[in-house]
């Protein structure tokens, strides 16, 4: 009987522990479960009549030319689960205003605490951004009419019921640090936009206005080698494309980021190149638009290519007023240029009629002036070269003119 | 005496609150456990008679540090693809807490990523930066300062109660009771309280206490209020989690789909969203149960309805009560003795 002691007490003693360690918590749960139950109802009637007050209000939405497929991805979208998509930056803007109707500096001082404000130039940025996307990269949310303010949708205190936005100071510096971060090593604010208050040196108050891009150094050729094993050199003539197709920057340069230029100070910090794995057709993009249809040969050869020559390309000199005259001029004013066959009358429809021959840099002399064209160009080819020997029996062209050259 | 001073101790750190609106007044809550500082001889015997109550509740006591937490208490998102890393945070922080801060322009030196750091006794928090695999330019910062967990095991592990876990959700430190034993350095899983090895007179803990300073004047958090990108998302806990799904819902190429805080250690008050893994960033992995639950579990199951103190006692009482029968009736009967004495022995 008096083992039993040394028995029960340390029972009773590990009994306890249990029941503490795992406490029995059945009924708690029920009743979390039954208030959980009674709380969906009242969210959803409220729902109901959330919805209710937007379709009274539908009418002014409508305008606006809203479909509910420009916010959610879900087809059925609750309040519980919105399936909200990200904000729709592109999708949304339906205006486009040239960088010129902007305004040319936006002053941002008014939540300035350790820093002044930004002088913040606008045309400049929209200039620029029409290489990245233009107004859309920054003004994300825009329906019809003037552009939007920024405070129209972030609230500028921070301390505020709806955080699903961010605030008005987070707005503004999201939009600016995403590219200026990485071009600059610089981590602090007074050097690219901020002065910090108190400083004499007030360095940025007149310096962005009439802030103009410094002028671009353009490349005349670039060569590539690829990694391919056979034809592995890809020429591009920078120049020529520029020259010969009217091409302005923004015609392939319409998708750049800024880092693409502005990134190279910082790139040798991190001594990496930026390599984002991009598909074939992505990498192909911009020589694609106009070079649909061409064989890879066209640009992918075992050798650098010779730059541009009408000679050699088509078999036809250019020469005298041919060769001071705009492409476009034969080949068409629209991408991709037109073919245009050896013979004149495909460019000269009243060639016969009115033609001086003045402009193919030959004056007859007197005695030449009323002879029609074909009397010289045998059969109307304007190739070959003229036939003297029908009138006279002792001269042949060239060695004997019908006239001076120009 | 031990057991009296225990219940003293389980009393204030199971106090119930009551509930203050205002995410913005911590202090509130504090009030309730001043009474330790100056624990005159009837504030004493009301937290005896109150430990004692709660030892009557029984399992009530272990769980009503739950209770002590408001819904509205606060949440800080980290939104670690916002940080420039401009640490404006580490320089608001000092001059809140009146550290030597230093001018502001100074924080712009980036060489002071190059090393680690923690937060120290000098520095409530510190910035540090990792590489971004997905675009080398924009390097990924991360803030680190006290997480104020939900369940934190420093307050657990503070044997006179001088950490706190107030009702808005901070986890602060009072001067007035802490003996220095550093048991909480010891605790904490994310290696923040430290100590001010310095000083010889009055040393403190220091820890991020979420401006409860500022906050009872209406402020924001220093760091907080200073960052330009909003990359602290200060909040609701609860609001603070759907903002932070809700952005990892629309941008799902940027974030991983974890929230860093939501639920490691049983939730904490600081969260983090990221577009790398956290363990990349030098977070500790820990798993989602809280350090003070299981070892709190134990030790008050343990004490509950008195049953060690009664335990030992009955036991202790029982062998006085066996030995002294054993000495009346030894000289009686002593071969009825020795069995009883090879037990013991055993």
């Amino acid at each position: 009987m008096k083992k039993i002691h040394f028995i029960l007490i340390p029972l009773v003693f590990f009994g306890f522990i249990l029941t503490k360690v795992f406490p029995p918590d059945t009924e708690n749960e029920k009743q979390k479960n039954a208030v959980i139950t009674q709380d969906k109802i009242e969210q959803e009637k409220t729902e109901q009549d959330e919805r209710k007050k937007f379709h009274e209000n539908s009418s002014m939405r409508v305008s606006q030319k809203l479909n509910c497929k420009s916010c959610h991805s879900s087809e059925y979208p609750t309040k519980g689960d919105p399936g909200l998509l990200g904000c729709p930056r592109s999708d949304m803007i339906s205006v486009y205003h040239s960088p010129e109707e902007g305004p040319e500096i936006v002053t941002i001082d008014e939540m300035s605490d350790y820093y002044s404000g930004v002088k913040f130039s606008h045309k400049v940025h929209a200039e620029m951004s029409e290489m990245s996307g233009g107004c859309t990269s920054c003004h994300h949310y825009n329906t019809t009419g003037p552009v939007l303010n920024c405070r129209k949708c972030h609230e500028s205190s921070r301390m505020r019921e709806d955080i699903s936005l961010p605030d008005l100071k987070a707005a503004y510096h999201r939009q600016c640090m995403t590219c200026h971060k990485q071009w600059s090593s610089e981590n602090g604010c007074n050097s690219q936009c901020h002065t910090r208050k108190g400083s004499e040196s007030l360095q940025n108050t007149g310096k962005q206005i009439n802030k103009t891009h410094p002028e671009l150094k353009l490349p005349t050729k670039l060569v590539w080698e690829t990694k391919s094993k056979v034809n592995k050199i890809v020429t591009f003539f920078h120049d020529e494309h520029i020259s010969k197709f009217n091409l302005n920057c923004t015609s392939c340069h319409n998708q750049e980021s800024c880092i693409k230029c502005h990134a190279e100070k910082k790139r040798s910090d991190f001594g990496k190149l930026i390599s984002r794995e991009r598909s074939i057709e992505e990498h192909h993009q911009p020589c694609a638009n106009c070079h649909y249809g061409n064989s890879c040969g066209k640009c992918h050869q075992d050798k650098e290519m010779l730059s541009f020559d009408h000679k050699r390309s088509s078999g036809w000199v250019l020469k005298s007023y041919h060769s001071n005259i705009a492409c476009s001029k034969c080949h068409g004013g629209k991408m991709p240029y037109r073919k245009v066959d050896h013979k004149c009358v495909s460019c000269h429809k009243d060639f016969a009629a009115e033609f001086d021959h003045k402009l193919a840099g030959f004056t007859f002399s007197e005695g030449h002036l009323e002879l029609e064209c074909k009397n010289c160009h045998a059969g109307g080819d304007f190739t070959k070269s003229p036939v003297c020997t029908d009138c006279h029996d002792d001269k042949s062209f060239p060695k004997d003119l019908p006239g001076k050259r120009k | 005496m031990d057991i009296i001073f225990y219940l003293i101790l389980s009393s204030c750190n199971s106090r119930k609150f009551a509930p203050t609106k205002s995410l913005l007044h911590p202090r509130k809550s504090l009030i309730y456990c001043e009474h330790m500082n100056n624990l005159d001889r009837r504030n004493f015997l009301k937290t005896a008679a109150i430990g004692a109550a709660s030892l009557t509740l029984g399992s009530a006591s272990v769980k009503a540090a739950d209770k002590t937490l408001s819904d509205d208490r606060i949440g800080i998102l980290v939104d670690t693809t916002a940080c420039a890393g401009c640490r404006h945070c580490e320089w608001a922080c000092r001059t809140a807490h009146g550290l030597p801060a230093g001018e502001l322009e100074d924080y712009s030196d980036n060489s002071v990523f190059k090393k680690y750091r923690r937060p120290d006794n000098n520095a409530l928090t510190a910035v540090n930066e990792f590489e971004n695999e997905k675009n080398p330019l924009m390097p990924v910062y991360v803030k680190t300062q006290c997480m104020h967990c939900e369940k934190p095991a420093c307050v657990s592990a503070c044997i006179v109660g001088a950490l706190t876990k107030n009702e808005d959700g901070s986890v602060t430190w009072s001067d007035d009771k802490c003996i220095g034993c550093r048991y909480c350095m010891v605790a904490c899983q994310f290696q923040i309280p430290t100590y001010e090895w310095h000083k010889s007179i009055d040393p403190h803990i220091m820890k991020c206490d979420l401006c409860a300073e500022r906050r009872s004047k209406g402020q924001l958090p220093a760091c907080v209020e200073i960052c330009p990108n909003e990359a602290l998302l200060f909040g609701k806990r609860s609001e603070v989690i759907k903002a932070a799904k809700n952005k990892i819902k629309r941008k799902p190429d940027t974030y991983i789909n974890h929230i860093y805080g939501e639920h490691e250690v049983g939730g904490t008050s600081i969260m983090y969203i990221s577009g790398e893994k956290f363990e990349k960033l030098k977070m500790p992995q820990l798993g989602t149960a809280t350090a003070p639950g299981i070892s709190e579990a134990i030790q008050h199951g343990i004490f509950a309805y008195f049953v060690p103190p009664v335990t030992l006692f009955a036991l202790l009482g029982t062998m006085m009560w066996v030995t002294k029968w054993k000495k009346t009736n030894g000289n009686g009967d002593p071969k009825e003795d020795q069995p009883d004495d090879k037990d013991k022995k055993l």
